[in-house]
């Protein structure tokens, strides 16, 4: 049965004290922090390789969320929404990385055609150019008209659950939304013409 | 606000899941971090003295019992500075009669000292000029 395994046994063949209750209560559990991951690394994978356009910023940045929550479980306490939460905590971390490190973010964007991308690989043979395109006219985007996009459309969270998650007002989620959009339809209008 | 075709035709694209083997290294760093997590707050429902005790409970309790059969002990033994005091035997007759001789003996001496010894403050030292006139005197 998974998370039951044997207590681990020392060198001289005697079983090392299982700790007590009390002390495994103050810890987090490793279930739980698994039960996060399988429930929303999915979604933070998304937003923050949109975010990043690296791979290993996003492990990065994961990782160090994942390490935060274990250190302090007790920022989960009395979290209504566990995702917004977590979505929350992986773009301001994302937002950090890209200020320190501004001059590859730079070079992210002039790459962005080439940067990591989001979607995944596509059998419909109209669909790889596509999906390319999409990712690099994602790329070009401001990073908060980026986040926003990308909470709407794949996360599909309304305006106020963006605002709450990013700390904006409703209208301001809003209008970011719809510069965003629209600079992705110019981009893409050729391809998406053909494939309709 | 209907999303439109084009929305939609985005909202079709599938996003990647994160490679398989993210999972365990993700974890495994999690764990690890909050193995080396110092206990820094009581979880909710535990009283709040349980930190005290913490990580031997035990040990502190053998500590206070014996503490408490030290001071029990102490306490009950009648070989106490104030049991001593109370419990010793009266002064002989002996003892008394030498006793007030000596007491007799120190008035005494204090009476002389006192008939002695000047009973006004030793004079301050008069100005230089006038113990020169002394001497010429002498």
């Amino acid at each position: 049965m998974p998370g039951q395994r044997a207590w681990p046994v020392q060198s001289s063949g005697r079983q090392i004290r299982r700790p007590r209750a009390s002390f495994l209560k103050r810890m987090p559990s490793s279930l739980e922090l698994a039960r996060l991951y399988d429930d929303h690394a999915q979604a933070l994978f998304g937003l923050l390789l949109n975010l990043t356009r690296n791979e290993a910023d996003t492990r990065d940045v994961l990782q160090e969320l994942f390490v935060k929550l274990a250190r302090q479980p007790e920022r989960l306490n009395g979290v209504r929404d566990e995702r917004a939460f977590l979505l929350r905590l992986a773009h301001n971390a994302a937002i950090d990385r890209l200020r320190r490190g501004a001059t590859r973010e730079r070079n992210y964007e002039q790459l962005a055609a080439e940067s990591a991308s989001a979607f995944a690989p596509a059998h419909d043979p109209d669909e790889p150019g596509f999906r390319l395109a999409l990712a690099a006219a994602l790329g070009e985007l401001p990073a908060d008209q980026r986040a926003v996009v990308h909470l709407k459309l794949w996360e599909g969270l309304t305006f106020e659950s963006i605002a709450e998650t990013l700390c904006l007002s409703p209208n301001t989620a809003a209008s970011r939304y719809r510069y965003g959009l629209d600079k992705l339809r110019a981009r893409l209008r050729p391809l998406y013409d053909e494939i309709k | 606000m209907k999303p439109d075709e084009f929305e939609q035709q985005l909202q079709r694209q599938p996003l990647r899941t994160p490679p398989e083997e993210w999972r365990r290294e993700i974890l495994e760093a999690a764990n690890a971090a909050a193995r080396a997590r110092t206990p820094a707050f009581s979880p909710p429902g535990e009283p709040w003295w349980r930190e005290w005790l913490w990580p031997s409970p035990r040990a502190w309790a053998g500590l206070a019992a014996a503490w408490m059969i030290i001071l029990t002990l102490n306490t009950a033994r009648p070989g106490t500075p104030a049991g001593v005091a109370n419990g010793s035997p009266p002064p002989s007759r002996e003892m008394i009669m030498a006793l007030s001789a000596q007491r007799r003996e120190l008035a005494e001496l204090l009476g002389d000292a006192q008939e002695t010894s000047p009973a006004t403050k030793p004079a301050p030292p008069r100005p230089r000029s006038e113990r020169q006139t002394q001497k010429t005197s002498v």
